[in-house]
């Protein structure tokens, strides 16, 4: 089908589809998707387990990569370390805890949510709240400053010349179109 | 409109100042420090006992060492700069061995064999220990060779050294726990 | 040559000095002449810059230990390709490279004004050879290349064994250079306007295309950069969230959102005062990274060897900021533009919250990436802030940033007739519903995954809709072709290409960050495991000595769930003399949907036995697809059309169009 009836039969299409079809498949749609929020998720494995905790811990020799990214020997062995810690029993908390005694709190992957580090995890609802309030305030000011008036004549008469022009300056302003 | 503008303009300038010398004071106390080097919370802190064995040898128990200064240190044979320190290192264990300090080299993720001719060719001298597995490492918080810590008598960690160990840093760090007890 | 190499940099840091001094003299006393003399000066200064670029290529490729740089970066053994791309490894070459290129775009500047000249013009030559200059001092002092070495070693050390292990090194670099770099030339237009005080519509019909050029590119080298840490480094991913990765993003954002607002000004006479602050701060985060990548201030991957510039870098952005900013303040009464709008839900109200998203995912990262500095200066914590909290933060931001784009295309001007945009998002919606069903049934087990497959199936339909909806008009009453009827509405074809792209990039990061799998697994010699429905056999180590450094090649085979074979797999380890780590190179078998990554990370018993990470990364290829659309579809967008080759039209044409608010906007 070449790209122009694929247009046309689209346009059909569109002016065909119902809305209450469209109305349906939206609360399908949120219903899925409400569905994935609340399912319970399988009970992680111990591999699992592992995956995480490594995730959440910084890679000591590394720059930027987790545990359980890194393909470095100690990373690994940290791995290891963190298997066994979990098959004596220990909890995900004590494992970090014990990784943050030896290592400091940069072995975090993010930073702990107390003390003065812990800001970090507001900045985002701060950044994104500055940023609607501002947006907010410029609509309403634009929102309410005085609309350009349309003058009260009639369209200008043109000449030939004139419209010729204004031919031209539409059909780039066409081309040009955003 | 002239003086509303102007005082407008001057405050809106003294604003942006005042943003700009808040930022590039704030990254200026970035400038000074090295950002690889991250203070090791071990020190002042009991240090983490080890069982480790020699390599050739019987097995090094740090508790047992209670009472004794000892100055561990990390590397590993394919390492270049523990090379620089190997000398210092070296000169330390034969100056205060009589007076009861030990040093204990603790190889880093290295083959037996390996060791063993850095052991050879460099004319180590103080026991060696190997860490399979480092978990001795991750309990000192490695983060790479050579690192090197000194426990004091009752076992706390009193210094820390990340990079090759200078021999006259070394010296005084321990003529001062001789003499003043620490 | 080193004594060439130096004298060239004198040369052309004079050559600056004078083009800034003639084209701010000129343009403050009204002397055409001396401006005129400061263009041409442009060009002669591109000629001794790529001289001395020359010098030091010739340099490494000849061997010249005398210099420090050639000696600390090449060797007698490294391959003559890699000894090219050695010019850019290091802080003081690639500080060459970075003035090449930004002689290069002050000389296309002199070429493309040659004639035809806004009023900004001076002011503009005189800001982009200050900035020349400012590099051009680094260059010359505390980072200076063609320093040379009283005693000549004999063989030099050789590249980081991490630069010299992959081709595309070769384009990494160049291309995020000429974005980065780039943006020095909007920003030299917008200091120009607020310095000429001139009413900066016509700055806009000048500035649009060449942010846009720049962007493109920036696009590209982004899109590089990522391409090398998955290929290369071996660890199954393409964004570590590294420092200075996320500075580079930085300004992409901010250059993103000054091409959706500019639109606000060229249509509506909107925003004037906003898009010069966008450009300028655009240039602004550009500094930030230079500085934060080559002053040693945080820790990264990218890290630059301490060099002694950090200061000189931080005194440069203070300066930025203070010029760029302050006189943004300084003229704010001015070039205020009375901006009126009769609805929020409308086209510009969908390019005010285009821009408060991007801004705000700018400022998320920025503020996160430079939170440990600052939490370190207030309380002497050290912390680090990784991926997992910029990927929480930045995701809901992300999808709202899909949600606009699948929704703004159809949104009016002036929000007249919006029930009609209403009628067009049906068929997007439904598409987009449908694959959100579709996603939840086949098991992604995260909220954000099905939502964001969603969204970006919407971009994806909105947009292509929107293009076979203009094909269909275009066509209408014209005898042409499809082609034809594209280039009519071109730049809006072209940016919903660019959403397109934008789709896949979506689909790509999202399927690659929830739906991965890896395993690790320690193999002996004819031992085998099974993984993502394949049989992988490791068969064998394979010793390759190099000139400059030794590989060692493991063959695993690969097995098809039916038995077929489906080839081998070939990760590396490579021993460089100057590491003592080994660098792994992965070996990857890349399919449509997914790919089979294989990364060798120790050796046992002499290669009888060896431990490997395989992965499972969906959507990665439409990650690299979906972002060439993108730059391709900027491309497009910027490409001149049939009848804008001669730049008196393009002028002629902004004014005439935005007169009027000019004339409104003075009042």
């Amino acid at each position: 089908m070449s790209p122009m009836n694929a247009g046309e039969a689209l346009h059909r299409a569109r002016a065909g589809l119902p809305g209450l079809l469209v109305l349906l498949a939206l609360v399908a749609g949120l219903v899925s998707m409400i569905s994935v929020a609340v399912s319970d998720h399988p009970p992680a494995s111990q591999a699992q387990q592992v995956q995480q905790i490594a995730a959440g811990l910084h890679c000591p020799i590394c720059k930027d990569l987790s545990v359980a990214d890194s393909p470095a020997p100690l990373a690994q062995q940290m791995r290891q370390e963190i298997a066994q810690k979990l098959r004596a029993g220990e909890s995900a908390d004590q494992i970090r805890a014990g990784f943050v005694a030896a290592y400091g709190e940069s072995v975090l992957m993010s930073p702990p949510r107390q003390g003065v580090a812990g800001a970090v995890y507001y900045l985002p609802l701060l950044v994104l709240a500055a940023g609607l309030i501002i947006a907010f305030t410029l609509l309403r000011r634009w929102l309410r400053a005085p609309q350009p008036e349309p003058s009260g004549a009639g369209p200008p008469q043109l000449s030939a010349t004139q419209r010729r022009a204004v031919a031209r300056a539409v059909a780039r302003l066409r081309e040009e179109e955003p | 409109m002239s003086g509303r503008v102007t005082r407008r303009r001057a405050r809106l300038l003294a604003g942006v100042v005042a943003v700009v010398a808040v930022i590039v004071v704030l990254l200026m106390t970035g400038l000074g420090k090295d950002p690889s080097v991250i203070a090791s919370p071990l020190v002042g802190r009991a240090a983490p006992n080890f069982t480790l064995p020699q390599l050739d040898g019987p097995p090094v128990t740090l508790a047992k060492l209670r009472g004794q200064i000892v100055v561990i240190n990390f590397w590993a044979s394919w390492c270049t700069e523990c090379q620089v320190e190997q000398a210092a290192l070296d000169q330390a264990w034969r100056r205060f061995r009589d007076s009861g300090v030990v040093v204990i080299g603790v190889d880093f993720e290295d083959s037996a064999g390996a060791a063993r001719g850095y052991v050879r060719t460099d004319g180590v001298t103080y026991p060696v220990v190997a860490d399979a597995g480092s978990k001795t490492a991750l309990a000192y918080g490695l983060r790479g060779v050579p690192e090197t810590f000194v426990v004091n008598s009752s076992g706390r960690i009193v210094n820390h050294v990340i990079g090759p160990v200078g021999g006259a840093a070394l010296a005084s760090v321990i003529n001062s726990m001789l003499t003043g007890a620490q | 040559m080193g004594q060439l190499g130096t004298y060239l940099l004198l040369f052309g840091l004079a050559v600056s000095g004078y083009g800034l001094l003639a084209a701010a003299v000129g343009a403050k006393t009204g002397r055409p002449a001396l401006v005129e003399s400061a263009r041409r000066c442009a060009f002669g200064l591109f000629a001794i810059v790529a001289a001395a670029n020359a010098t030091m290529l010739a340099a490494l490729l000849t061997n010249d230990f005398a210099i420090r740089y050639v000696a600390g970066n090449s060797a007698l053994e490294t391959p003559a390709f890699f000894k090219a791309l050695s010019l850019w490894a290091a802080d003081d070459g690639s500080l060459l490279l970075w003035n090449l290129i930004l002689a290069g775009y002050i000389a296309a500047v002199a070429l493309r004004f040659r004639r035809d000249r806004p009023p900004t013009f001076p002011y503009a030559l005189g800001v982009l050879f200050a900035v020349q200059a400012f590099y051009l001092i680094l260059i010359n002092g505390p980072a200076h290349p063609f320093a040379s070495l009283a005693n000549p070693p004999a063989d030099g050390r050789g590249p980081a064994p991490l630069l010299q292990n992959h081709p595309l090194m070769a384009v990494h670099p160049p291309f995020l250079y000429l974005g980065f770099i780039g943006f020095t030339v909007p920003f030299a237009f917008g200091i120009a306007a607020l310095l000429a005080g001139q009413g900066s519509d016509q700055w806009v019909s000048v500035i649009r295309r060449w942010t846009l050029v720049v962007w493109c590119f920036l696009t590209v080298g982004l899109l590089l950069g990522a391409l090398w840490s998955y290929s290369v480094l071996g660890w199954g991913g393409y964004w570590a969230w590294d420092p200075v990765e996320n500075v580079a993003l930085l300004p992409w954002l901010m250059a993103t959102a000054f091409l959706h607002s500019v639109m606000l000004q060229e249509r509506r006479g909107m925003a004037r005062l906003w898009n010069i602050a966008l450009v300028i701060g655009a240039f602004a985060l550009t500094t930030f990274g230079t500085f934060l990548t080559r002053g040693n201030v945080l820790s990264s991957v990218h890290a630059f060897a301490q060099t002694p510039v950090g200061p000189a870098y931080l005194a440069f952005l203070a300066l930025v900021l203070l010029a760029g900013f302050g006189l943004v303040a300084w003229r704010l009464p001015e070039l205020r533009t009375p901006a009126s709008l009769s609805a929020a839900i409308s086209r510009e109200g969908a390019f005010v919250a285009n821009n408060v998203l991007l801004l705000a995912a700018t400022a998320i990262i920025l503020l996160g990436t430079t939170f440990p500095l600052v939490a370190e200066a207030v309380s002497g914590q050290q912390i680090t802030v990784g991926g997992p909290y910029f990927r929480s933060s930045v995701t809901p931001v992300f999808l709202l940033i899909l949600l606009l784009a699948g929704t703004a295309p159809l949104l009016p001007w002036r929000a007249t007739n919006r029930s009609r945009a209403l009628h067009r998002l049906r068929v997007p919606a439904t598409a987009a519903a449908l694959v959100m069903i579709a996603t939840a049934w086949a098991g992604v087990h995260q909220v954000a995954a099905v939502a964001g497959f969603g969204l970006a199936a919407l971009v994806f339909v909105t947009s292509g809709q929107e293009i076979l909806s203009g094909l269909a008009i275009g066509r209408h009453g014209m005898r042409g072709s499809a082609m034809r009827a594209l280039a009519r509405g071109r730049r809006r074809h072209a940016g919903l290409i660019v959403h397109m792209g934008l789709a896949l990039v979506a689909a790509g990061i999202i399927a690659s960050s929830s739906l991965g799998q890896q395993s690790q697994v320690t193999l002996k010699t004819g031992q085998s495991t099974v993984f993502a429905g394949q049989v992988l056999r490791y068969q064998g180590l394979h010793t390759d000595r190099q000139p400059q450094r030794i590989v060692l090649t493991t063959a695993v085979s690969v097995t098809g769930p039916s038995g077929g074979s489906a080839g081998t797999l070939d990760p590396r380890m490579n021993l460089y003399p100057a590491s003592t780590a080994p660098i792994g190179s992965p070996s990857i078998h890349r399919g449509i949907v997914w790919d089979l990554y294989a990364s060798v990370i120790s050796l046992q018993d002499n290669g009888d036995s060896a431990t490997f990470r395989f992965y499972r990364n969906p959507g990665v290829n439409w990650l690299w697809f979906g972002g060439l659309v993108m730059a391709l579809g900027g491309a497009a967008a910027a490409w001149p059309g049939r009848r804008r080759r001669n730049s008196g039209d393009d002028n002629s044409a902004g004014q005439a169009r935005t007169r009027p608010a000019v004339e409104a906007g003075a009042r």
